[in-house]
């Protein structure tokens, strides 16, 4: 790789930076990690739909909400755990994404940016108030004995349960690269994300393929629902800011940069554990957020524009 | 084998092609007409990129009105676009590949199609490792035309394969095309009239949308009007 040169003293800056915060506060590390993987869950299918389908999906931390309250619907008729309500929760966000793809998305596709957004944007209003009218503005909540689960290394004891995030954002980019770049299906996306007409030319389906990755997509934020849910209390904008903060995490990431997703939300999920972990600071920690993004942006335009 | 009749179409509701006849069998056939004339237009509606208004298309005898670009490819016609429309983020050996990937009777075998079109271009084995969109707009237009013959087409449509080369690599283009008429059904347009002719059998040229000329390549080199507005005598 041509970037490794380069890359090596962020590693080591990035090292230092780590061990120091070890060094402070162990936890800190440890929330940042975890924090990382509830945004990088999240942020992953929309990469994956910006990547491709080049539109961004304003509805997408209202999917989320949505398979939270199916899961959790689920779990409440079914008796089930969330975490095995996630598979018929899977296929419920398949048929949604792919009625939303065939009914919507597909015919905004051709039309201007603003049209895209303005639909998406209606859509995910349209989906918090659908959830509003079903289960009104309470809030709900399942109890589980296992998400307490604790650690205790040393005099420093923390939640663990929250390291499932981690895990299951380390599984998305596995599988949507091995997708990616494995599967037929896979490696028609990438040529349509990069050339739909050639792609097209080629022999490529072009509109079946959009269909399918933008499903994928919602199942992909749909599993990450499930797990939401074992974690938070749902009430119907829980899903709202998750849908600024992935679209950052992407822009930030660079458009259709799977892994650098990972990379970027581990910075953000560090920055914002190391401030909610200073005395009187936490309600900082979304201005922090969008303070790297805008800088990390600011900062690679000024790159671009001298090549 | 393609079969065009009384084609009308356009974009909006500006009207481009007016009542155009074309049929090409097991030949090459060459088509001309200054800018605007609606060679593209013609193509992307062979190609099902646009809807004809009017009139119908087949090939093989099956109609094409209604299908999709990529049911065309399958169906064995492989189009070297005018804008190439190449995978600029992938290499160029990834770029020839996807050319067979989807096309049912050419997957299988794709590797040693690719070595017939390294044969055919060999630059393109050099730089096989090399992104397409790094490449000088005369090779990307190689890895077009090497692209459309992984395919293993049965009707190649080239459009206007010589904008922006240089002399020397027309020259190879159309050797290159003069080689593969033997086995492949060629359309092909072109403002260079002087270098396709060696390339072709058969020549048509498009003026305002309407067929005015057709004539055998020996025909059109001694056709009054063909010497006069597209050779320049
Ligand atoms: N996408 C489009 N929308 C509207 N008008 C178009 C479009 N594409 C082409 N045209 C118009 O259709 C007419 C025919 O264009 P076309 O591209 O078919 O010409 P051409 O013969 O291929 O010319 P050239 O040699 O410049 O490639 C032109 O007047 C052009 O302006
Ligand atoms: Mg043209």
């Amino acid at each position: 790789m041509a970037h490794s040169k380069k890359a090596i003293p962020w590693i080591i800056a990035g090292a230092v930076g780590v061990i120091g915060i070890f060094l402070w506060k162990p936890t800190v590390l440890v929330y940042g990690v975890q924090r990382a993987g509830l945004y990088a869950s999240i942020a992953l299918p929309m990469s994956l739909t910006s990547g491709i389908l080049h539109i961004v999906n304003l509805a997408h931390g209202e999917l989320l909400m949505v398979s939270a309250y199916i899961t959790y619907t689920l779990a409440l008729l079914l008796g089930l755990d969330p975490l095995l309500a996630l598979i018929p929760t899977m296929l419920v966000m398949a048929i949604v994404g792919f009625i939303l793809y065939e009914l919507t998305i597909r015919k905004a596709l051709k039309g201007p940016e603003l049209n895209q957004l303005i639909l998406t944007f209606g859509i995910g209003i349209a989906l918090s108030q659908i959830i509003t009218l079903i289960y009104t503005n309470q809030t709900r909540k399942l109890h589980l004995d296992y998400v307490s689960a604790s650690m205790t290394i040393g005099e420093t004891s923390f939640g663990i349960w929250d390291f499932t995030f981690v895990a299951l954002s380390i599984l998305m980019t596995i599988g949507i690269r091995m997708f990616l770049s494995r599967t037929k299906l896979g490696k028609a996306a990438v040529a349509v994300g990069q050339n739909p007409k050639g792609a097209s030319i080629v022999g490529i389906d072009v509109q079946k393929t959009y269909a399918m990755v933008f499903t994928i997509s919602v199942v992909l934020v749909g599993i990450a629902g499930s797990f939401f849910l074992t974690r938070q209390s749902l009430f119907p904008s829980v899903g709202s800011p998750f849908t600024m903060k992935s679209f950052s995490l992407i822009a930030m990431a660079g458009v259709g940069s799977i892994s650098g997703v990972l990379y970027c939300s581990l910075a953000l999920g560090i920055a914002e554990a190391i401030i909610n972990g200073i005395p009187h600071m936490s309600g900082w920690s979304d201005i922090v957020f969008f303070l790297i993004i805008i800088i990390t942006i600011a900062v690679r335009a000024k790159k671009t524009r001298k090549i | 084998m393609l079969k065009i009749d009384n084609l009308v179409c356009g974009y909006g509701r500006m009207q481009v092609l007016e009542n155009v006849s074309l049929e090409i069998g097991a030949e090459s056939v060459g088509l001309f007409g200054p800018n605007g004339a609606g060679k593209s237009t013609l193509i992307s509606a062979t190609m099902g990129m646009i809807k004809p208004w009017k009139g119908s298309i087949e090939f093989n005898g099956e109609s094409l009105l209604g299908k999709e670009t990529y049911q065309m490819a399958r169906l064995g016609i492989a189009l070297v676009p005018q804008e190439r429309e190449l995978f600029p983020g992938m290499s160029v050996e990834d770029n020839l590949m996807l050319g067979a990937a989807y096309i049912p009777h050419a997957q299988a075998k794709s590797e040693q199609q690719i070595e017939k079109v390294f044969t055919l271009f060999p630059i393109l084995k050099e730089r096989r490792k090399q992104y397409a969109g790094t490449m000088s707009g005369g090779q990307q237009r190689m890895v077009a035309i090497a692209r459309a013959l992984m395919s293993d087409p049965k009707l190649l449509i080239l459009d206007e394969p010589s904008l922006g080369l240089q002399p020397s690599i027309v020259a190879e283009v159309f050797d290159v095309l003069k080689e593969l008429k033997k086995t492949v059904s060629i359309l092909v347009t072109e403002q260079n009239v002087r270098e396709s002719l060696k390339a072709i059998d058969r020549g048509c040229v498009l003026e305002n949308g309407k067929i005015v000329l057709e004539d055998s390549a020996d025909g059109l080199k001694t056709n009054p009007y063909v010497l006069k507005s597209y050779l320049g005598l």
